[in-house]
Parts: C-alpha cells; sequence; structure tokens
C-alpha cells in the first residue's frame, strides 16, 4: 500500500478532529495525573519533581485496604457476569418460541443508567423493603435486617452483576452464534456430553468475546464509584471514591498518586484476566 | 425429556426471574414516586394507603430539576451535534481510505472507554483549572461528552462509510454530479441511518453520564444524574429519589428502543434504494 505525502497529509487532516481530539484529551488526563501524582503542576505551591505524595500514600492502610477492595469488586464481578451470561448465551444459540423475549428482558438493564439500577436495588433491599417485608412474611427472619452497605460488598456486587451481565450476554451471544451446528454434533456423535462441548469447543471458540467481557467489566467495576457510595459498605472506600474524595478536599497530588494506581491496575488486570481466561480454555481444548 | 419441553419450563422459570429482576423494582419506584405525603407508605403495607402526584408537582415546583432538565436537555444535543461533526471526517478517513495503521487507528479510537471515567473526570477538571477555564464548566462538559462519546459515533459512521456502494458514487460521476450533487445522491441514503444513530446513542449517553457532570460541573451546574446522586445520598428522600429515576431512565429507554429498530432497519442498500 504505497502513499504519497499529500496522501497522508489527507488522512492525518482527516483523523484530526476525531482521533487526533481522543489522543490529544485521553493523553492529556494520564500525562496530568502521572505529572501530578510526581508533585507538578501544584496548584497552591510550587510545582517540583517530587516522590513524597508516593512514599506517604504507599504507607497508607487506607490506600491499601482500597486496591484490595477494588480488586475484589473488579474481579468478582466480571467473573460473576461472564459466568451467569455463558449459560444464557448457549440457551439462546438457537431462536425458539419466546427466545427473542427472554434475550431482550435479559438485555433490559443495558437500558438503566446506572444511578437509577442503584435507586431500584436499595429500595428494594431496603430495611422497609419489598426482601425484609417477604423473609418477615414468611416467618424467616424475626424483624427487618440491614442489608443496604453490608459489610462485604455484596449489595455493590449484584449490582455490578445485574447491570453487566446483559453486556457480557450480549457479546457472548454473537460469538455462541458464530460457531456452527456441524462442529457441535460432531462432537455430540462422538460421546461429548454438554459440560465438556462446553469446555471442549464453545470456551475456546468464544475465547475473544469472553477476553473482552471480562476486560471491559472489569475495568468498569474496579473503578466503581456510584455503586459504591449508595450501596457499598460504609468502612470501605474503592479506589475511585478515594481519587474523588482527595479531589474534592484540594488534595490534587494524592488524588493523582490514586488515579494513577487505577490506570496501572486496569491495565495490568485486564492482561491477567484476559491471558488466565486464554490459559484455562486452551488447557481444555482438544489436543 | 424434549428440547421443546425443556424450553418450556426454562422460559416459564426464567420469566419468573425476569420479574423479580425488572417488574419489582420498577413497580416499587412507580409506587414510591406517588405515594401521598399525606398517607405514608409505612412498612407494615404492602401497598401505599393512598396514591397521588403530590411529589411529582412538588418536585417540579420546589426543586432544581427544572433546571436540570433544561441543562441536561441542552448540553446532550450539543453534545451529540458537536460528537457527530468531529467523528464524521474520521470516519470517513477510516471507513473509505486505505491507509498503513487503519487497524491500530480505528483501536485507538476506543481509548476513552478505556481510561476509567472518573480518572478522566478528574484529571480534566485539574486542566480546566490548570488553564483557568473553571467558568467554562458547560462548555467544558459538552467538549468533553462529545470528545468521551466519540468512540461510539466513529464506530457507526464507519460501518455506514464502508456500505456506501463505489457504483452510486461513480454513476453520480458519470452524470456530471459536482461534489455535493455527489454527497448527497450517492453518500447520505447510506449514511443516513448511521448519522440518526450516532446522535441518538451520543445523546443518551450523555444524558446519563454522571462522572463528568458531577466532578466538573459541580456545585453549580445540576444536572439530571448529579441532582438524583444528591438525592440518594445527603438529601435522601425516598420517594423524591423515585421520581427522578424515572425521569433519568424512562425517556431513555424510549430512544433506545427508537434507536435499536433504526439500526434494525440501517440497511444501506435499502436506503440507498438498490439492492
Amino acid at each position: 500500500m504505497q502513499m504519497t505525502a499529500k496522501a497522508w497529509a489527507k488522512v492525518a487532516l482527516l483523523l484530526a478532529p476525531g482521533l487526533g481530539l481522543i489522543l490529544a484529551l485521553i493523553g492529556t488526563v494520564i500525562y496530568m495525573a502521572v505529572t501530578q501524582s510526581f508533585g507538578y503542576y501544584n496548584l497552591s505551591g510550587e510545582s517540583v519533581f517530587s516522590l513524597e505524595h508516593w512514599a506517604e500514600m504507599l504507607d497508607r492502610r487506607l490506600y491499601f485496604r482500597s486496591v484490595q477492595y477494588s480488586l475484589y469488586i473488579g474481579v468478582l464481578s466480571a467473573v460473576f457476569s461472564v459466568a451467569l451470561a455463558y449459560p444464557l448465551a448457549i440457551w439462546l444459540r438457537k431462536p425458539f418460541a419466546g427466545s427473542m423475549l427472554i434475550g431482550t428482558l435479559l438485555k433490559a438493564p443495558l437500558l438503566v443508567p446506572g444511578l437509577v439500577a442503584a435507586f431500584l436495588f436499595i429500595n428494594v433491599i431496603a430495611y422497609h423493603g419489598i426482601v425484609n417485608q417477604l423473609m418477615e412474611a414468611l416467618g424467616i427472619w424475626d424483624g427487618p435486617r440491614r442489608l443496604q452497605n453490608d459489610r462485604y460488598g455484596i449489595a455493590v456486587l449484584i449490582l455490578q452483576t445485574w447491570k453487566n451481565m446483559p453486556f457480557a450476554l450480549l457479546l457472548l451471544t454473537g460469538a455462541v452464534q458464530g460457531i456452527s451446528d456441524d462442529v457441535l454434533d460432531a462432537a455430540r456423535d462422538m460421546g461429548a456430553g454438554s459440560f465438556t462441548r462446553f469446555r471442549k469447543i464453545i470456551a475456546p471458540l468464544s475465547l475473544s468475546a469472553m477476553q473482552a467481557a471480562l476486560v471491559i467489566i472489569f475495568i468498569g467495576a474496579l473503578a466503581d464509584f456510584s455503586f459504591q457510595v449508595i450501596a457499598g459498605p460504609t468502612n470501605r472506600q474503592s479506589m475511585s471514591q478515594l481519587m474523588i474524595y482527595f479531589q474534592g478536599h484540594g488534595r490534587w497530588h494524592d488524588a493523582a498518586v490514586v488515579g494513577v494506581t487505577l490506570m496501572v491496575l486496569a491495565l495490568i488486570g485486564s492482561a491477567v484476566l484476559a491471558v488466565l481466561a486464554r490459559l484455562l480454555v486452551r488447557g481444555e481444548r482438544v489436543r | 425429556m424434549s428440547q421443546q419441553r425443556l424450553n418450556d419450563i426454562l422460559l416459564f422459570a426464567l420469566l419468573a426471574v425476569c420479574v423479580v429482576w425488572l417488574v419489582i423494582p420498577f413497580g416499587m419506584a412507580i409506587l414510591w414516586s406517588l405515594v401521598d405525603p399525606a398517607a405514608p407508605w409505612t412498612a407494615d403495607r404492602l401497598l401505599p394507603p393512598a396514591l397521588s402526584f403530590s411529589r411529582w408537582i412538588d418536585m417540579w415546583q420546589n426543586s432544581s430539576l427544572k433546571a436540570a432538565l433544561i441543562n441536561s436537555y441542552t448540553q446532550a444535543p450539543l453534545a451529540a451535534a458537536l460528537s457527530l461533526s468531529l467523528a464524521f471526517p474520521t470516519a470517513y478517513a477510516l471507513g473509505r481510505i486505505r491507509f498503513p495503521g487503519r487497524e491500530i487507528a480505528k483501536l485507538l479510537v476506543l481509548l476513552p472507554l478505556v481510561v476509567p471515567s472518573y480518572v478522566t473526570a478528574v484529571f480534566f477538571s485539574s486542566l480546566l483549572f490548570q488553564l483557568g477555564l473553571t467558568g467554562w464548566k458547560f462548555g467544558a462538559i459538552v467538549f468533553a461528552h462529545a470528545v468521551l462519546f466519540l468512540p461510539y459515533s466513529i464506530r457507526i459512521l464507519i460501518v455506514s462509510f464502508e456500505q456506501v456502494r463505489d457504483d452510486h458514487i461513480e454513476a453520480a460521476r458519470d452524470l456530471g454530479a459536482v461534489f455535493w450533487r455527489r454527497w448527497y445522491v450517492a453518500y447520505l441514503p447510506a449514511l443516513r441511518p448511521g448519522i440518526f444513530a450516532a446522535t441518538l446513542i451520543v445523546f443518551i449517553k450523555s444524558i446519563e453520564m454522571f462522572a463528568i457532570a458531577f466532578i466538573v460541573g459541580s456545585p453549580d451546574i445540576v444536572m439530571i444524574p448529579s441532582l438524583l446522586f444528591a438525592s440518594l445520598g445527603q438529601d435522601y428522600v425516598r420517594p423524591n429519589a423515585a421520581v427522578l429515576s424515572l425521569i433519568l431512565v424512562v425517556p431513555n429507554i424510549l430512544l433506545m428502543l427508537f434507536l435499536e429498530r433504526l439500526l434494525k432497519s440501517a440497511n444501506p442498500s435499502l436506503s440507498s434504494g438498490k439492492g
């Protein structure tokens, strides 16, 4: 593909308003975060290179608890969403009476903004909400229990799965529908049961969609703020919550340290999840 | 057990799950938004004792709802129009011109979706501070939304541009059509569904985007998501939060359903009138 300088100039000019602006904005955001974490762009004093903000942060228990908690929410949300979406995607692979309706209902949470989802959920699990009323009516619980802001972030995990499972389903349905019947029939003829067909054919052939779903859900849940603030444990802070707390108090350098950690963890965590998924599936592939 | 019977059982089981999944949460929100303040809905009652639109009227008259609606429904179309204008040349290059690195460029377009939105929001606001542009919050929100949602508009328009038929362009040229006329007769029919879809998706995403509105806009500019967030936090009054949730979600669902129909009908060969 030979291109003249004029043709390159034309392509560059055309890319500038779209891709150029994306690179400029996201590049500047990353640059600001990294440089502020090292003491530059100080809004209230001298801007000099300093490792002080990192050293102070790495000395804080709050920071490590926040990293640990965000990783816990990120990984489990991604795994739960994909694990729930797989059987549904396989079930909906071939159309049958009512499959369209089911697919639409399952994907409906995609249309619900995160904050609304959080409200709907806390409304259901509230102290005087329908779950407590039901458990009391059935005689399982003596009185209402506090379900919101639970200690282990279970409410946040349920919310993340509710919101993200449809996204995983969307990606996996496309991938699973692309697998030909001949391959699955051949495996069935050779005596492979449902689980073996999943491990040795469906999972390897839908690996890219699984990796994409895992990575995108992981990044979103790792950086969660609104679900955590509304429904999460009050004695834990997610990384976004910590970053916004520092930013709200004018501590930009501390916010930058948390922001950079968040981006690095998003990158490393995504790579680890994608590689693990591949290793797991490859280990099961027919040799 | 036959496959058909198994499907029927699973279908009913899943419909029951969907009731828990959707009907109960939304039903509760609708009921709470209609609770009459004069007759509170106490824990010992399964349904509210009296229903009225008092909360809706009260929110309309005595909260920042009007300002939030004006702000949200002004910034979203502006962000959609800006995003579309910025996306157009890039989508043309990526959809119509073959050049080395095109696939990498298509991947780089997705960058705003990979960087956590709260990190973008916090350091975009830091950038505004550094540039002394904190007085331009509304414009900053529109600009940030337009750029952050460029991945959607560019990727949708790339598909549209790829489907413009070369023989239509050549036929128009052979018939002596000038540049603008060629755009009108050969490009526009194939691009139209993509233009609508991209505009609509940026509009919807922009209305519901909380991170930028909250970090960059607060406390001067109130938008629907930031008002809802406040109503779920320090100002938590359940019926008011229910009203705001429904105001945020119902138009979005209707627009999304319209979008899905639009994308399904986005067959460029049909829209260009040729098979």
